[in-house]
């Protein structure tokens, strides 16, 4: 008998995938926990990672199917569901696992144990139940999760003491603050018109929680410490799923009525961490220094574009959320698989690796260039889109987004020559890249150009969520208006008014 | 057939024949199955040959029609609120001669290339560049569009910068290309300020929206605020890459890389790729004077310049890099001054002679040591009459700015690159220190 695709069925689906995404991972530590995968650690965790992967997007897929109305499950509590499947889930989903999926590839053999294993699983596994979820204790209590099962890996792996500390000191005081934050803006909700300083006070609060797990300036110095000493694996995943930037999405973004001044100064913030990211980018000494750095320039970029009130500015963050997650899980992985053949890797002097590992090299090349918008990736059509809609919103932001894209294009081509760039060493031998390499790492490039080709299925749904959230106030009780993109008058001026520059669409000739 | 679709065909020839090339060379490469030389360098050939055919057809149809331009709209590429991406082509009497040239070019440089590089360690990476190169420079040249300039204009100097940093192993290589790159960066900047200006002012990146297809009697189709801001961004762009002042220094640096590759980027196609966009966008220029004056000034200066740094360059490359950017000064100058024609023709003719005297350069000095054989030693130095008339006084000093290169490097190191280097370094250690406290990693801390 055939399965009819109701809109019913298609959403006990899409529940059932969710569920099978999560739970994968999780079974994944119980199998581990039980000593079930001892003997092929890496087989078990690339088997449930690539359920989870698949489940995440079947998800996706049925998502879209139900013509891309959001799911929810459970009641509505502050402005959230304990599920809540939309536009930027559906897209998260799938976009975690397989970067979570790459990284279980490309580990090295002395970096998977057991142990190791299931924290990585069970850090997936909280993350997704993070992204599936608006409601905000559930947020508060998965966020806390997450940065345990993140500070544990660092600290359980040897020689990471100084950055598990780094870690642990920013984390706590991010999670006072999130913890506190959220209590206050739920018992009095800015957004509301009875609201009190009380609510005012928890946007402020959340802000602040938000710049800390964003690793927003001055409050970034962890992100650059996980990079430098922690293993790439545990870095990789507790900056690129952009947990903070979630949480901004749900908390503020979508009551940016509310919060307009903590947004605006989200923005600024996070303007001067890309520039100063890649400014401090530039002048690394070490190479895991620099993808720190990197991401902590492209992570505010992210921050940026959400504290915009344009749908192209949100749109433009999406797009750079998982084009520069991708691109730099790349570079790390390539990064990962150099080191586990030569060891740590300065930038002090040309230290000639091209001609030990020709491929890696290449790669290495391809994401940096993808990491700062090379044509034909997505991150050319993320960085159109961020540029043009910031500097529709201000002009200065315009030019320093500007500025961090240029100071991370010449830190990525710098690094690229240092690194490979040099004399061969006389006795080095060439190393031939690995299937389990070559495989997460051509299929991560391959995305990103698929997407950077054919960006519209993306660029459209992620258009649609932009403006769902901007409009989340309506979203439950009708479908938000196509014509009406913006909530409120924006809050700066548009610079282009001031020199003269209106639309000109149909103008006659000068 | 349908004569628009015939046209459309033959331009998307042009650009997705290199693109092709570029796919059927890398992908082997990236899965570590490099090709074969032959088949590289065929596959290459055949790309860059299609290319070039499909140009001269297109050539002889648009004469046949009085060179009416064709637009060739393959739709958009993506586009959110007021922001919409196409992807335009136009084969008009600028773009299809010069695909013309530079598909030539390539084809040529290709074919010397297949002997110069034969069994050299990066035989498939020069070739990968190449065609990288010829995609991006067709894309540039037949643009419809400020997205898709951009896009080939991106390609242009990532190919450029990896090739000057062809011998990895070269030190001078590797810096020498950072340069450039530094350099290319800092002044696309303009290229990408101006696509959004455009995109805010006519909705969309098409050039039909903003000056029309008819060169070279384009008319500003915009307010002369707009036509302003975009003349002078471009004109900002064009400097890094035409290599003027104070820009010029990673030009003499970049003939590091292969011949073959400097020849066809710093004597013929990669230093007029300023210069095109500039032509392209004439219609504006023409409504901006500011931009036109700055143009003459920053092209006299740097002709001038460059003509007597030159003059004391001791290796040959050096010494043509030079010449390569006295010209293309000079036809910024002629751009400035409002012409179309003549800097086109300038350009071409100056391509052909600057990359034949480059590729001719290692045979050159061949021939040179062959001579010096023969006559058992130097053949002195070479009179220069109008040396004679310049007092030995101006002759000298004039002899150590152009050795110190016009003081234009020390100048820019000191004013702007060793501030912002102490400004950065500073932070960096600042945060080294910070992170090192933190973690309890500090002197007499616990670690």
């Amino acid at each position: 008998m055939m399965l009819e695709w109701t809109p019913e069925t298609m959403r006990i689906g899409m529940l059932a995938a969710f569920g099978t995404a999560i739970a994968a991972p999780l079974a994944g530590v119980l199998f581990a926990a039980a000593g079930l995968g001892r003997r092929a650690p890496r087989g078990l965790a690339v088997t449930t990672a690539t359920v989870s992967l698949v489940a995440s997007l079947t998800m996706t897929v049925l998502w879209h199917a139900r013509d891309e109305a959001p799911l929810t499950l459970g009641s509505r509590f502050g402005g959230g569901w304990p599920l809540h499947v939309d536009g930027l889930t559906a897209v998260l989903f799938p976009y975690v696992s397989l970067i979570a999926l790459a990284i279980l590839l490309v580990a090295p053999r002395r970096d998977l144990e057991e142990a190791a294993v299931a924290r990585m699983l069970f850090g997936l596994a909280a993350t997704l139940a993070l992204i599936g979820t608006s409601h905000p204790l559930l947020l508060v209590v998965l966020w806390i999760v997450t940065a345990w099962s993140t500070w544990r890996s660092t600290r359980a792996s040897l020689g990471c003491r100084t950055a598990a500390r780094v870690y642990g000191i920013y984390m706590v005081v991010a999670a006072a603050c999130m913890a506190a934050g959220t209590f206050l803006l739920v018992t009095d909700p800015p957004w509301e018109r009875s609201a009190s300083s009380v609510g005012a006070a928890g946007g402020w609060l959340v802000a602040v929680a938000v710049m800390i797990r964003k690793g927003i300036f001055p409050f970034h110095s962890w992100g650059p410490a996980l990079f430098s000493g922690a293993p790439t694996s545990v870095a990789l995943m507790a900056t690129m799923p952009q947990v903070g930037a979630y949480t901004a999405v749900r908390l503020l973004v979508g009551h940016a009525d509310g919060v307009a001044t903590e947004l605006e100064v989200l923005s600024q913030f996070a303007l001067l961490t890309a520039v100063y990211g890649a400014a401090l980018a530039m002048v690394q000494q070490e190479l895991r220094g620099f993808l720190g750095y990197l991401a902590m320039s492209q992570s505010a970029l992210v921050l940026a574009g959400l504290s915009g009130r344009l749908p192209m500015e949100l749109n433009g963050a999406f797009c750079v959320w998982i084009s520069s997650g991708l691109a730099i899980t790349g570079i790390s992985l390539a990064t990962w698989a150099l080191e586990s053949r030569a060891g740590a890797i300065s930038l002090r002097t040309l230290q000639g690796r091209f001609w030990d590992a020709p491929a890696l090299a290449a790669f290495f090349l391809l994401f940096g260039m993808a990491s700062i918008g090379l044509p034909g990736t997505l991150s050319f059509v993320a960085g159109d889109l961020i540029v043009s809609g910031s500097l529709d919103d201000q002009l200065y932001a315009g030019l320093m987004v500007i500025t961090s894209t240029v100071l991370c294009g010449i830190a990525v081509m710098r690094c690229w020559f240092h690194v490979f760039g040099g004399p061969s060493a006389i006795d080095s031998p060439r190393h031939a890249i690995l299937t389990r390499e070559q495989v997460p790492l051509t299929t991560l490039f391959l995305v990103l150009v698929g997407f950077g080709l054919v960006p519209r299925p993306l660029v459209e749904s992620l258009e649609r969520a932009a403006e769902r959230i901007l409009q989340r106030h309506d979203d439950v009780d009708h479908e938000p208006d196509a014509e009406h993109t913006r909530r409120s008058p924006p809050r700066f001026s548009r610079p282009f008014d001031s020199i003269g520059l209106p639309d000109m669409k149909g103008m006659s000739r000068c | 057939m349908n004569r628009h679709l015939l046209f459309s065909s033959l331009v998307i020839c042009q650009v997705a024949a290199p693109a092709l090339a570029l796919v059927a060379v890398g992908l082997p490469a990236l899965v570590g199955r490099a090709p074969s030389e032959r088949f590289t360098c065929r596959a290459v050939g055949s790309g860059f040959g299609v290319a070039f055919v499909a140009a001269l057809i297109t050539l002889a149809a648009l004469a046949f029609r009085g060179f009416r331009p064709e637009e060739v709209h393959l739709g958009s590429w993506f586009s959110v609120g007021h922001h919409d991406a196409t992807i335009d082509l136009v084969a008009d009497a600028l773009s299809v001669p010069y695909v013309c040239f530079s598909a030539g070019l390539c084809l040529l440089v290709n074919l010397f290339a297949l002997k110069y590089l034969h069994r050299e360690p990066g035989f498939t990476r020069f070739f990968l560049l190449l065609a990288l190169f010829g995609l991006g420079m067709n894309l540039m040249v037949l643009a419809g569009s400020i997205d898709v300039m951009f896009a080939g204009w991106e390609f242009v100097g990532i190919s450029s910068t990896l090739l000057i940093g062809f011998f990895l192993e070269r030190r001078n290589a590797t810096q020498a290309a950072l340069r450039a790159f530094t350099t290319y960066r800092i002044c696309d900047v303009g290229l990408l300020a101006a696509s959004v200006v455009i995109h805010r002012a006519v909705g969309s990146g098409d050039f039909e929206r903003l000056f029309g297809v008819d060169w070279p009697y384009g008319t500003c189709l915009v307010p002369l605020e707009t036509a302003r801001i975009v003349s002078l961004l471009l004109v900002f762009a064009a400097l890094g890459k035409t290599a003027q002042l104070p820009f010029s220094g990673w030009l003499p640096r970049a003939m590091e890389g292969p011949t073959p590759s400097s020849a066809i980027f710093y004597g013929a196609l990669s230093i007029h790729a300023g210069a095109y966009i500039l032509l392209r966008c004439e219609a504006l220029l023409e409504q901006t004077p500011i931009a036109r004056a700055a143009l003459i000034a920053i092209g006299t200066g740097t002709a001038l310049h460059a003509s007597l740094v030159g003059r004391v360059q001791t290796d040959l490359k050096s010494s043509l890099a030079y010449a390569s950017m006295t010209q293309a000064s000079l036809i910024l100058v002629e751009i400035g001054l409002g012409w179309r024609m003549i800097p086109l023709f300038h350009v071409i003719s100056h391509a052909v002679l600057r990359s034949l005297q480059i590729l001719r350069s290692p045979s050159a000095l061949h021939d040179r040591h062959e001579l010096e054989a023969a006559l058992g030693g130097h053949p002195g130095p070479a009179t220069r009459p109008a040396s004679r008339w310049v007092p030995q006084r101006w002759s000298a000093a004039a002899y150590r700015v152009a050795l110190d290169r016009g003081y234009e490097e020390m100048l820019v190191g000191k004013l702007f690159v060793g501030p912002v280097q102490k400004i950065i370094g500073f932070a960096a250690s600042i945060e080294r220190r910070w992170i090192a406290w933190l973690g309890g990693d500090f002197p007499g801390g616990r670690t």
